[in-house]
């Protein structure tokens, strides 16, 4: 239940990516694997406890997102929707076989003081590391949701969102709110990575569990909305800690990707979203 | 579009020649790949090319025709050509059941829904442990003989796959030049407005992706008894579906003969790989898809429209009166 706030922080990344940008972005979870990376080489290499490494990683993130904003998504912002998607698959393939090449297969693990450590709230045993995760991933969550919902950059791109016409004719630089959004998103992504790697192995295709879990809390919220993101991935967290408890732990993933499906056939839009958002493609 | 079949007839011909000349079982090898996933690229290129419904889990497909055959074969000793029909009942189920059900999605939310139903199948076939032996994949006796697909020589196979190839290329201009093709073409320029004008832009898209389904499948089936082991996390993978759809993406979507010639790019690419980075496993599936990811991100931004489109506009723009 506790990853309810990674599973948050992914889908809010997301979902803010396909809310100002209309681009699903199958590459995040492969930035989360690369969050996951930085913490275990900060750790392996200079001895750098993940937390201290999630201060640097998130404006590391935030400039690698602007960089792959510059390099691959400026091209196609205004591309068809098969255009954006593969471009971000061919990204997503490309970034998982780059960490393949130079860091192999193997599982690796970071192991910091506290990782046996549990704490205990009545009669429930938790985790540190789950502990920390889920509050610094909330804490981090509410920031972004404070900075669009009160920062003049956030309303600029709230409106882009809504109008991208409207907006550019206001005078809004869209494509710098793109750059932004998107780097943003990243950093919501590499965070969760440095994140979770005291808890998950570190592998090239780490990322793969975790974004296929955040398209199903995004699509349940409605895609593009935040709110929705959030509540949608407790209701995940929640089906997810209920349904291993009653089917077992090898089935549930089962569980949740009918939950997916029965979602996009009775509700495309989400419990939130616009209705026929689907059926527009937006 | 007669350059088209030209094309056509010299690429098949040239594959049906192959086997009197060369002898070396690498390069039969590479030609019966050429000619599987081309035809896997077409059934991808079916519903994503010609009927717009573009899918990132067609791998669910071939995996369902894979394991349909391989589990008749070990089980219940059935000949892998009545596991081939079998797989296509399935898919074909499976294709119009995932058709009808997410019909009204359209762009990401149908790509969503297509890899959420790959994944489950995933799931099914690595955990139901007891029928589909999970994750530890079947290995495919071999069995000599044409009615168990089991054959010493690459020779049947590359008649075989050429087959299908050539099955599959028929199914795609029968799409090109049929009435049921421009009501398919119309449905995927401009859904509302071919909808409007009365044609039924659902069944159209239904139909189409059980085609589709049903192509990949046989794909499937025959791919498992050629190489002779099914692995779930292969087989239902999104990164086969990624294949499928990038060698129609980079020969051309929507186009008959694109499929064919992504295939022997990105197949050629590969076997070369293979040959130069031998034995390293990791090493060379990296590097070749880290080429393949990028190709997939550049081809989509400078040349949407594949080899045989950007060909096709190139031999027009030399050439005026030829007729497009």
């Amino acid at each position: 239940m506790l990853l309810a706030g990674v599973y948050a922080l992914v889908a809010v990344g997301l979902t803010l990516i396909f809310g100002v940008m209309r681009v699903v972005n199958f590459a995040q979870g492969e930035f989360l694997m690369l969050g996951m990376y930085a913490a275990f080489w900060a750790f392996t290499l200079w001895a750098f406890d993940p937390y201290v490494t999630l201060v640097g990683a998130i404006p590391l993130f935030f400039l690698v997102g602007l960089l792959t904003y510059a390099l691959v998504m400026r091209g196609v912002i205004r591309a068809s929707h098969n255009v954006q998607i593969f471009t971000t698959v061919g990204l997503s393939i490309a970034l998982q076989n780059v960490a393949l090449v130079l860091w192999t297969g193997d599982f690796r693990f970071v192991r910091p003081w506290y990782y046996s450590m549990v704490l205990h709230f009545g009669t429930t045993a938790f985790n540190v590391s789950q502990v920390v995760a889920f509050v610094v991933a909330l804490a981090l969550t509410a920031a972004l949701f404070a900075f669009m919902r009160w920062s003049y950059t956030g309303r600029v791109m709230r409106a882009t969102a809504q109008d991208r016409e409207a907006a550019s004719l206001m005078g809004i630089d869209t494509d710098r709110v793109y750059a932004l959004t998107w780097a943003i998103g990243i950093a919501c992504a590499g965070a969760a990575g440095v994140l979770v790697a005291p808890i998950y192995p570190v592998y090239p295709t780490a990322g793969l569990q975790f974004v296929l879990l955040a398209y199903v809390v995004v699509v349940l919220g409605g895609l593009g909305d935040m709110a929705g993101a959030l509540l949608g991935s407790l209701i995940v967290a929640g089906v997810e800690v209920g349904g291993s408890y009653v089917i077992g732990t090898a089935w549930k993933e089962v569980l949740y990707f009918m939950l997916f499906i029965a979602i996009l056939l009775v509700r495309p839009a989400g419990l939130f979203g616009q209705r026929g958002a689907e059926r527009l493609g937006m | 579009m007669r350059r088209t079949d030209l094309g056509a007839i010299v690429l098949f011909g040239a594959a049906a020649l192959a086997p009197l000349v060369v002898r070396n079982a690498f390069l039969l090898d590479a030609l019966i790949l050429i000619l599987l996933w081309g035809s896997l690229a077409v059934a991808w290129n079916v519903a994503g090319g010609y009927a717009g419904q573009v899918s990132l889990g067609h791998s669910a497909f071939f995996g369902l025709g894979a394991y349909a055959a391989a589990l008749l074969g070990t089980r219940w000793d059935v000949s892998p050509w009545i596991g081939l029909i079998v797989g296509v009942a399935l898919s074909t189920g499976a294709g119009l059941a995932l058709g009808y059900l997410s019909n009204r999605l359209r762009g990401p939310y149908f790509v969503l829904a297509t890899i959420a139903f790959s994944q489950v199948l995933l799931i099914v076939a690595s955990r139901w442990r007891a029928f589909t032996q999970g994750s530890e994949g079947i290995p495919v006796p071999f069995r000599p003989g044409v009615w168990t697909l089991g054959f010493s020589d690459k020779t049947p196979w590359v008649y075989i796959m050429l087959a299908l190839a050539v099955f599959a290329y028929l199914v795609q201009r029968y799409l090109e030049v049929s009435r049921l093709g421009y009501l398919l073409a119309a449905v995927r320029e401009d859904e509302d407005a071919a909808q409007a004008l009365g044609v039924p832009s659902r069944w159209l898209k239904v139909a189409a992706v059980a085609v589709s389904a049903a192509l990949a499948s046989v794909g499937g089936t025959l791919w498992a008894q050629y190489v002779g082991f099914v692995d779930p996390f292969y087989v239902f993978s999104v990164d086969l579906s990624v294949r499928f759809a990038l060698a129609a993406i980079i020969g051309g979507v929507g186009t008959a003969l694109g499929p064919f010639l992504g295939s022997i790019l990105i197949t050629t690419l590969e076997t070369y790989l293979r040959a130069t980075f031998g034995g390293i496993g990791a090493g060379f599936i990296g590097i070749y898809l880290i080429i393949y990811g990028t190709l997939l991100i550049l081809v989509v931004r400078f040349v949407p429209e594949g080899l045989a489109g950007g060909l096709a506009a190139r031999l027009v723009r030399r050439a005026p009166s030829t007729p497009a």
